[in-house]
Order: structure tokens, then sequence, then C-alpha cells
């Protein structure tokens, strides 16, 4: 829908600026390099997908720019990542305000012990102190933004792990929704989901893009065709090619990425 | 034709050999079944021996005593009147003050173990740990009569008892002198040895909480402290409350860690800092010595109410765990 | 918002370091204790201990019938024990996995582990002392053999079910009856799990005192009569501790530093015998 664009509206989105920026960014687990030089930006409000084969960097390269790797030592980022023009990588950055403005969905659904509206509720409460009213306001709210309100508004005292899988998904980004990020970011969301699941998601995912800037990982390439207005392409911790969709699957620049598009190697 | 006869008969050998070697392979087969059988229902006949045997030896006790035998905090083996209460109660006592002190620091531990250790050390520490839990406990009670107990005598017990003096209630409960033995001395040398194994099964049922769960909490913005207290600890918590129980059970049954701490006195007191005793500290020190068919009968009574009471806080504690276990293979 | 950011961080730093407080208490509490022993069991350690019997009160000797006295019951023990404690758990691997009988033995089995284990002496002096009108060391024996069984069943049958069953079923599709299997195939192939058991089963054991107390009682003199009490190093322990003689108190320290020592041998050649099972 939004891939069948005009030539000017193109170079409209050219221009737009870029909510959060990656520059010559390195990344070492231990003494392994595994993202070279990677120069990035994700412009607001539009969906970024990132592909490659398996390996390639991208999840890593997606876990930077909410610095979970900063969870398990020896794990380290060098390099610049911009997010409204200040650097997250600087130390002394709190990185719980970071992660509240940059959520992420992760590739296994992972709802928490906890009752549906609670799962909500539990971000939500991290941030404000809000009243009963206000709450089961906020929950309904991320629910519908999710597309779940109306499979769960009558069970939501119900555990979080009694919905299906592609339910699960749903929840947890109406969890990520619900405290109201800039970024959201999305590690191979559906690669745990049935084809029906996957539509919803990918439905969802365009709707949310209105409000929010999102990088969605994948390795399907046509979810990126679907879903997204810029694409990277990763090749071996490297950013081979990175342009707006359309571009990279029609017409790419690089040689490598015309035989990963075509199949000839994945 | 002789060659063919020859060949069949040899062939008829070789039929035989294998159908007698068939024969014994099925008589060695059955015979080995029985005999493994056999040993696993020896298992149950020994839980099945000790009740029994226990129940036999108790029962001139419980038949002089009746139910009163659990209630009478009499303990005189001139006059042949034996009371369980005292025993109990300082069983209870001593188990209640060791799990109150070794929960949250075990819990504690764990918790270091799991997210806060740096990685290179987290075996070493695991495994100084699981040492203490190696220890003998007879290692704990002289060490705790040896060392412990004089230096709380001379240093800690005299400043609580300061610290409650005027404390209405309180004051009561930490009343003096320091003997520097006592029920508190035996809580606190029981901490020290269920520690560990709170310590262990809790890490293990910590490290059993997939990783994506814990990362998709710290990705919403949670701090460490809040992921433990709301997502590992209500996913892991029927795991918890089995260690829990299997390190209560432990210390319900301990003796020798015990026995050379709690002073022995067959009372009940307010004052956790004075003597008392358990039932397996006073079947430990009173048995060999015990003349007279009631006394001894009495103690071995003891030994039944103690193996009831262990058996059906393990039994709870077992079904908790196997709970976890089901879940884990999910 | 802010202030209530700030406030989650504190608590977060002041759980975070508790937990810290608490492996700093724990690993204290181990120094302490090792410490204390190391400490009053070396400076009374001297060859006369394992030369010279018990002694009198007040008199200079050595510990030679008590550490006798734990080895042969310990030794025995376990030889009663262990092939009881291993067929049991070969069943329950083997023949029985999955069946009801096996969940009750492995549920009853691990309460018997943890159970206290004067409760088990006292059902040995039922069925041992009484109607041999005497203690012994046999009744000791007997104790510790009871108190070996729960630990290698466990043993076997965790290390049992480990062997993968595409190991079985190559050797019984070479035409090897199921106990052959088991004996020739299963058993190798958890040898170092079973041997690791069994040294835990022997440390545990090695440390027991209740249950010696009123079945093997305690010997003064040198003694390997069986049928008569024998000594042993946690009872002479016991009852040394417990006496306001010097030199019997330096005595029951350099026994439990014995005693400490052995456990913690076994329980390392334990694991090193396992982490070789798992790099293999």
């Amino acid at each position: 829908m939004t891939n069948a664009m005009t030539e000017t509206s193109a170079q409209a989105r050219e221009t737009l600026p870029a909510k959060m920026s990656v520059k010559n960014l390195d990344f070492f687990y231990g003494d392994n390099r595994a993202l070279k030089s990677i120069n990035l930006q994700l412009p607001v409000n539009q969906v970024t997908a990132l592909i490659g084969p398996s390996g390639c960097g991208k999840s890593t390269l997606l876990r930077v720019l909410n610095r979970m790797y900063d969870l398990y030592p020896g794990q380290r980022a060098v390099g610049e990542v911009l997010l409204d023009g200040d650097n997250i990588l600087a130390p002394g950055r709190d990185v719980n305000a970071l992660r509240s403005r940059v959520g992420m969905v992760f590739q296994k659904p992972t709802p928490f012990p906890m009752s549906i509206y609670e799962n909500i509720a539990f971000g939500v409460r991290l941030y404000e102190k809000l009243g009963k009213a206000e709450m089961d306001e906020r929950v309904e709210r991320a629910l519908r933004g999710a597309a779940i309100w109306e499979e769960v508004k009558d069970k939501l005292q119900a555990s979080g792990l009694s919905l299906s899988g592609g339910q699960q998904q749903r929840l947890c980004i109406a969890r990520t929704v619900a405290i109201q990020p800039e970024v959201i970011l999305f590690d191979e969301p559906c690669s745990a989901l049935d084809p029906i699941s996957t539509a919803k998601v990918e439905e969802l995912i365009d709707e949310l893009r209105q409000e929010y800037t999102i990088a969605i990982v994948t390795h399907n390439m046509q979810q990126a065709v679907r879903v997204s207005e810029y694409t990277g392409f990763m090749y071996l911790g490297e950013l081979i090619e990175y342009g707006l969709t359309d571009q990279v699957f029609t017409s790419p620049r690089e040689k490598r990425t015309q035989d990963y598009i075509t199949g000839r190697f994945g | 034709m002789a060659e063919a006869l020859l060949s069949s008969m040899a062939k008829s050998d070789a039929v035989d050999i294998r159908e007698k070697v068939l024969r014994r392979f099925e008589v060695g087969d059955s015979a080995f079944h029985t005999i493994t059988m056999s040993c696993a229902i020896t298992v149950l006949l020994l839980l099945g021996g000790v009740i029994f045997s226990l129940v036999y030896g108790a029962s001139p006790a419980l038949r002089q005593f009746g139910f009163g035998f659990l209630t009478s905090h009499a303990w005189n083996p001139v006059t042949e009147n034996f009371g369980a209460l005292a025993a109990i109660y300082g069983t209870l006592v001593t188990s209640i003050i060791a799990l109150l002190i070794a929960v949250p620091i075990g819990l504690g531990i764990a918790v270091f173990l799991t997210e806060l250790c740096p990685y290179s050390l987290r075996r070493p520490i695991g495994i100084a740990v699981e040492l203490l839990a190696g220890i003998p406990s007879i290692i704990y009670g002289i060490w705790g009569m040896f060392i412990l107990a004089p230096f709380l005598q001379a240093h800690v017990e005299p400043a609580v008892i300061a610290t409650f003096h005027n404390i209405p209630g309180l004051s009561q409960v930490f009343a003096g002198p320091p003997y520097g033995i006592g029920i508190a001395t035996a809580g606190l040398i029981l901490a020290i040895m269920i520690l560990p194994l709170i310590s262990s099964i809790s890490r293990d049922v910590f490290n059993s909480v997939p990783p994506v769960l814990k990362e998709a909490a710290f990705g919403i913005g949670c701090t460490r402290w809040e992921v433990v207290r709301r997502i590992v600890a209500p996913y892991t918590g029927v795991g918890l409350v089995g260690g829990i129980m299997l390190a209560l059970g432990r210390a319900l049954g301990e003796t020798m860690a015990v026995t050379f701490v709690i002073g022995n006195a067959h009372k009940i007191a307010p004052s956790i800092l004075g003597p008392g005793t358990t039932i397996s500290a006073t079947i430990a020190n009173e048995f060999t010595e015990a003349d007279g068919a009631l006394y001894t009968s009495s103690l071995i009574a003891l030994g039944l109410l103690l193996f009831v009471i262990t058996f059906i806080v393990l039994a709870i504690s077992r079904l908790l765990l196997m709970r976890v276990e089901q879940q884990g293979a999910r | 918002m802010a202030s209530l950011q700030a406030s989650r961080q504190l608590r977060s730093v002041i759980a975070m370091a508790l937990c810290w407080v608490s492996a700093g208490l724990g690993l204290t509490a181990l120094a302490l204790i090792l410490g204390a022993l190391l400490w009053n069991g070396f400076t009374s350690l001297a060859p006369a201990v394992f030369t010279q019997m018990t002694p009198p009160p007040g008199a200079a000797g050595g510990l030679l019938n008590a550490i006798f006295g734990s080895l042969v019951m310990t030794f025995f023990g376990v030889l009663i024990g262990a092939p009881l404690g291993m067929l049991a758990g070969t069943y329950m691997a083997e023949y029985g996995r999955g069946s009801k009988l096996t969940m009750v033995v492995r549920f009853i089995n691990d309460i018997l582990l943890s159970a206290p284990s004067i409760v088990i002496g006292l059902f040995v002096y039922e069925i041992a002392v009484v109607p041999m009108g005497h203690f012994s060391a046999f009744a000791g024996s007997i104790a510790l053999a009871l108190l070996v069984v729960p630990v290698v069943v466990r043993t076997t049958e965790d290390m049992l079910n480990l062997v993968p069953s595409t190991l079985r079923e190559a050797a019984s599709a070479l035409g090897l009856p199921r106990s052959l299997v088991i004996r020739h195939v299963a058993y190798k192939a958890a040898r170092a799990g079973l041997i690791t058991g069994l040294l835990l089963a022997v440390a545990r054991v090695s440390g027991e005192t209740a249950p010696l107390l009123f079945t093997a009682l305690n010997n003064q003199f040198w003694s390997s009569n069986f049928n008569a009490p024998m000594a042993s190093l946690p009872v002479v322990i016991f009852q040394f501790a417990l006496s306001p003689y010097k030199e019997w108190q330096q005595l029951a320290w350099v026994g439990a530093l014995i005693i400490t020592m052995a456990v913690l041998a076994l329980s390392i050649t334990a694991r090193i015998i396992g982490a070789q099972r798992t790099t293999k």
C-alpha cells in the first residue's frame, strides 16, 4: 500500500528527519568484532527493515539501539547512536530512561507471569502514578492499539499465558505501546507465529507507524517489502546497502544485495 | 551325502547352542528383573519398617500418656512422667529462627549468583557455598559450642539484652542472663546449615527462567530489582517454596549441630536467649542413659513424632518441586 | 516522574547491595568455620593421633581405634547399601521408567534422603540392637547402609536416565537381552556418574553421628569385633567435645578436621569425575 509511491513523495521522504542515527558503530562480543562501522538512520514515523542472512548482525544492531547488550559483560559498542541528537552510548546515560523511550518486541512472545491487565499496568506503573479509572483507560487504549482489545476485554484478569501465541505477541506489543515510547524495535516478531497472526501483526505495525518510529529485523524478505519504507541489507557485520525499500528490492546498487534478494545465497 | 548329513548336524548343533544361550538369556533376564524390582520395593519396605518399629517402640509410652504426651512439658525420669511439649517447642522455635535468618540471606545469595556476580566468579563462589553444605553437622556443633557461643555470650547477647531491656514484650523475648548457648544460638547455627541448601535450590530455580522473559522486562525499563521481584520471583514461586520447605525439613531433624548449643533443658521459657531442647537433641543426649522401659519408649515416641512432622514437611516440599520439574519439561 | 525514576533506581541499588552483603555473609561463615577447624585441628595434629588409641580422661592419646571404626563401618555400610541402592535405581530407570511403582519409590526415597538420621538410628536400634541384646558394629554398619541407600538410588536413577536410549537400542539390535544391555552398556555409559554418586554417599555417611550413637555406641579400646561396640570418629568427637578435659577437646578438633578433610576430598573428587563425564 504505502510502498507504491510517486517519485516526488519519495524525494520528500528522503529529507525526513532521523529519529535515531547510528554513526560509525562497531560492536564487539569479547574480541570478536561483530558490527563494522555501521552508519544508518531511522527516519521518524517510518518503518525501517533490517534484512540479511543468519549471523549478519541485524539483531545485534537492533539490540544496541536500546542498549540491551548492557546486560551481558564482554559485549561492548563503540561509536555513536543518536536519539533526537543525543548520544545514548555516552557514559552516564540513564539506561532505564532510554528503554522507556525505545521499546522492544522479541521473537518469542514473553507475557509476564501476571494477568492480562497487570501485564499492561505493570509497565505503566513504573513511570506514572495513575488512579484506577485512569489505569483502566490506559490499559484499554493499549490493548486497542495492539488490536487485541475485542478478544480479551472480557478476560482481563486471566493469565497472560492463557492466550494463543499470536495473541501473546500482540499483548507484548500492547505492553510496549502502553508506556508510550517513541521508537519501537521489533526483533523477528512473527517468526514464531502462524500466517494469520503474522498478517495481524504486520497490519498493526503499519498502523503503529503513524505514531512511532519503527525498526524491524526480519529474515522474511516479503515481509520487509510489505511493511517497510526503508531497508538496510546487512552481511557479515557490515551494512551493505541502505535506502528506500522499493529501490533496494527493485534496483539494488550492490551486487551482494542483488544476490541475496534473488536467493543466490541466504 | 555324508557332508550334507554332517553339515546339517553341525547346523542343528549350532541351533541347539543358540537355543541354550537364548534360554539362559531368558532366565538371566527374568532373574535380573526380579532382583531389581525387589530392591526397589525394599525402599518402600524400609519406610514401612521405620514407621512400624517406631510405633511399636513408642506404644508403651503412648498408651501410658495418651494425647497428653503432646501437651505436657514435664520431663521427669524419676517419677517417669514424660511430655513432649518442651521438645516440640524447641524444635519449632529453633527451626523458625533458622528460616527467618536463612531464607532472606539464601535468596540474596541466589540472586547474587544469578544476576550480580561476575561470570568468572560464579562457579567458584557457587562451589564454595556448596562446600558449606557438605560440612558434617557435628562440625557445626563443635564450632558453635567452642567458637560461636562464647563470642555471643561475651559480645552480642549483653548488647541485645540491654537494647531490648526497656521495650515491653520484647524485653521478655530477649531476656538475660547471657548464656551464649540456648535456643537463639541453636537457631543461628541451623540457619548457617540450611543456608547453602536454600541458596543452591533457589539458584537452580532462578536459572530456569528463560532469559528472553527477563530481557522483555528490562526492555520496558525495569530496574534489576523490579525484574527479580516482579518477574523472576513469581515465575519461580513454587520452586522457591519447595526449596524452603526442604530446608525446613532438614532443620527440624537436625541433631548434632543443635545438641551442642541448645543447653538441654526441658523447659519452655519466653526468652530465646535461654536454654531449651529439641526432639533430636533430647534423643541424642538421653537415649543411651535411659533406664526403664517407659523412659526409652518415651524417647522413641519423640522420634516417631519427629518423623511424622518431617515426613509431612518433606512430602509437601517434594510435591512442590515435582511440579516445578514438570513445568520445566513442558 | 523523575523522582519516581530516582526512587526506583535507589530501591534497586539498595536491594542489589543487600544481595552482595548476603553473599559476603555466606562466604564469611564458611571462612570462619573452616578457619577455626584448621586452626584448632592442625595445632593438635600429631603422628600420635594416628598411632594411639583414644585415651582415658586427662591423658594424651590418639584416635586410631575411632578412625579404624569409622573406616570399617563406612566400608561395610557402603558394601551393603550401595548394591541395594544401585539395583533399585536400575529398576526405576530401566524397567519401570514412568510406572506408578517408580513414581512412588522415587517420592518415598527422596523423603528418606532428607529424613532425620537419628530416626534411622532408632529404627536400627529396634531391629538390630534389641534382638541382639547389645550394641555392635554390625548394627552401626546397618545404620550407615540405610543412609547410603537413598543417595545411591537417586544418583543411579538420574545417571541411568541420562544414557541416551539410542545406545540401548543399538545394543538390543545386536540381540543382547535386557539384563546384559543394562549391565554391559548402560552401566558403562553411566560409569562416571555412578562412581560420583558412590563418592557422594560415602561423603555423606562419613560425617553422620546420630545413627551411630545407639547402634555401635562407642569403644574406648581397639576393637575389630563386629559383635561388639566399636568406636567411630563422629561419636568420639561427640563424647570428647562435650567433656571438660582439655586433651579430649583437642582430640575432638583433630577428629573434626580429619572428617572434614575426608568429606571435602571425596566431594572434590566426585566433582572432578563428574566434570570429566560432561566434557567427554
